[in-house]
């Protein structure tokens, strides 16, 4: 964990300029009926793709400007930098030669490891709630707690699934690039999967298969907190922790 | 050459069972037999890339093997892994550490994955030797990285230490330390499972040898064997002629050759009468020269069963 913490900080200070940005811009907008005509003449598929809904309201704006995939986003990058360096960066920089000869099992290696992801996803969802929820207001920005910690709470689940993806894939290959590829990969197509069968009918069935659907597609920010979609993404996470453990049991590890 | 590990897998501290090991890149060891006592100082001697990593790594169950299997403490080396890394100290061959922290970050870290040690077991070791605990990793020597790596396989005064060429790359006076720290750890009743591709150094440390070359063991021997064993080379130039008849007959000495007051001599055991003899000559010039590594095995080659 204090291994990351430079980086954590650096990652914190960036999202939260991301957030002053972004409600800076925000005044310039709120009640401006001639953004509201614009986006009214817009086509229907064009505004669910990019959410264009509401854009003048203190929610339909964050929606769009930073939930849309700007800050899921950063924080899933985040989640999948860290996850994917924390055992195969171990692997790859050898220092796990020394670690694993003191009396520590794998497992209890991946466990620690994931609840320092764990934590640090919590610590960057934390600090953008934060900034949102205390620093909107200066900005005539208001959304209250509740809808802002139920978005937040699915971009960080979101987040923490693909770290914990990238983590388990760095644990089974030793390797933080495809780790990395791997999960960055899954995290585009779950996003885009969601996105584009809002647009596309026949994609609407598979929409469920989509991690990125139970975290944000149900529009938590206006509606509110979903706890079968968010118990799913908690659900798929401990899979993935687990087969992060079995994965990495089986291996030679550094060779 | 492996005769003795039968009798020697009851009460082993380290007993590899016709272990077979290969990567993908090659590499590896095959069908290796092995069998450390307890409280043996016992030298792994080969080549680079001989397989000596390979096997210490086995025994850490960092890589399983493709067949045979390895008891430690006579415990089952993957089922009982953690039982049996508690009981051991390891020092990497490529000592990687967590550059970004201080020594006693890192070591504080390890004394808590150990269960919670007390401080003075990772002080007293440090203290011994002359660490500064204080500097970020990054900014350390070379030999002082190997001592914090030293220290951390040393605190907790484990029955077991696995020292994977602990001295290449050192000066000579941090090796001095190292071998200090291995005879300390000896007289102490510990099992020392040491490799090096230094003939010099297993001798000076070790009791017992084991050559291994290509992942095959070519010999386990006492070093007082393989120091008898091991011919050293002797040339000698005197400034008055001498009979080369009165140096063949010395014991020890398998070749010789005298031309031109110049003597060659290759002498296996104690170089003792052969000084002597040179001692009563018009000495201008000599040396004496240990036998390579490349020699030494070489000499298994050629006489197997000698």
């Amino acid at each position: 964990m204090r291994e990351e913490r430079r980086s954590l900080i650096g990652w914190v200070a960036g999202l939260l300029g991301f957030c002053v940005i972004m409600l800076s811009m925000y005044p310039t907008i709120r009640g401006n009926s001639g953004f509201a005509k614009l986006l009214d003449a817009y086509p229907e598929p064009l505004k669910k793709l990019f959410n264009l809904a509401d854009y003048t309201t203190g929610a339909g704006y964050l929606r769009t400007e930073v939930f849309s995939f700007m800050a899921p986003l950063l924080i899933a990058i985040f989640a999948i930098i860290w996850g994917s360096d924390l055992i195969a960066g171990e692997e790859e920089r050898r220092t796990i030669d020394l670690l694993l000869a003191n009396p520590v099992t794998r497992r209890r290696m991946v466990i620690e490891k994931w609840l320092a992801l764990l934590t640090g996803t919590v610590l960057l969802s934390a600090s953008l709630e934060l900034t949102l929820g205390l620093l909107g207001p200066a900005f005539k920005l208001h959304v209250g707690w509740g809808p802002l910690t139920a978005v937040v709470l699915g971009s960080g689940l979101f987040a923490l699934a693909f770290g914990t993806l990238a983590l388990a894939v760095g644990a089974a290959t030793g390797s933080r690039a495809v780790a990395r590829g791997v999960a960055t990969m899954l995290a585009v197509a779950t996003y885009l999967l969601s996105t584009l069968a809002q647009i596309v009918t026949w994609l609407r069935p598979v929409q469920p298969a989509s991690l990125w659907y139970h975290a944000l597609g149900t529009d938590p920010l206006s509606s509110g907190f979903h706890a079968g979609h968010l118990s799913i993404l908690v659900l798929t996470t401990i899979v993935i922790v687990a087969l992060a453990a079995l994965g990495f049991e089986r291996r030679d590890l550094a060779t | 050459m492996t005769g003795d590990t039968l009798d020697r897998s009851e009460g082993a501290t380290i007993f590899l069972d016709h272990v077979t090991k290969h990567y993908r890149s090659g590499g590896g060891v095959d069908d290796l037999t092995l069998s450390v006592g307890p409280g043996e100082v016992f030298g792994f001697l080969g080549p680079n890339g001989a397989g000596k990593t390979t096997v210490i790594r086995l025994i850490l169950d960092l890589i399983r093997p493709d067949s045979g299997s390895i008891r430690v403490f006579g415990r089952d080396s993957r089922r009982d892994s953690v039982e049996i890394r508690r009981r051991l100290g390891y020092v990497p061959g490529e000592l990687a550490l967590y550059d970004r922290f201080t020594a006693r970050e890192v070591l504080t870290h390890f004394a808590h994955l150990r269960g919670g040690l007390e401080w003075s077991k990772i002080a007293t070791p440090a203290e011994q030797m002359q660490l500064d605990l204080d500097r970020p990793l990054r900014t350390m020597s070379k030999g002082n990285r190997q001592k914090v790596g030293l220290v951390a396989a040393f605190m907790g005064d484990p029955e077991l230490l696995l020292l994977d060429e602990p001295t290449s790359g050192l000066d000579p006076l941090v090796q001095q330390q190292v071998h200090g720290e291995v005879r300390r750890a000896a007289a102490e009743g510990r099992t020392v499972f040491l490799s090096s591709h230094v003939l010099a150094e297993v001798g000076e440390v070790a009791d017992r040898v084991g050559l291994i070359r290509n992942g095959r063991i070519i010999a386990v021997e006492r070093v007082t064997e393989l120091q008898h064993r091991a011919l050293h080379q002797v040339d000698a130039t005197f400034s008055s002629p001498e009979d080369e008849s009165t140096f063949r007959s010395l014991p020890g000495v398998s070749t010789c050759t005298l031309t031109d007051h110049v003597l060659h001599l290759e002498v296996s055991g104690s170089l003792r009468p052969i000084v002597e003899r040179l001692a009563a000559t018009e000495l201008t010039d000599l040396s004496i020269r240990e036998p390579t590594l490349e020699e030494l095995f070489l000499s298994f080659y050629e006489q197997p069963n000698a």
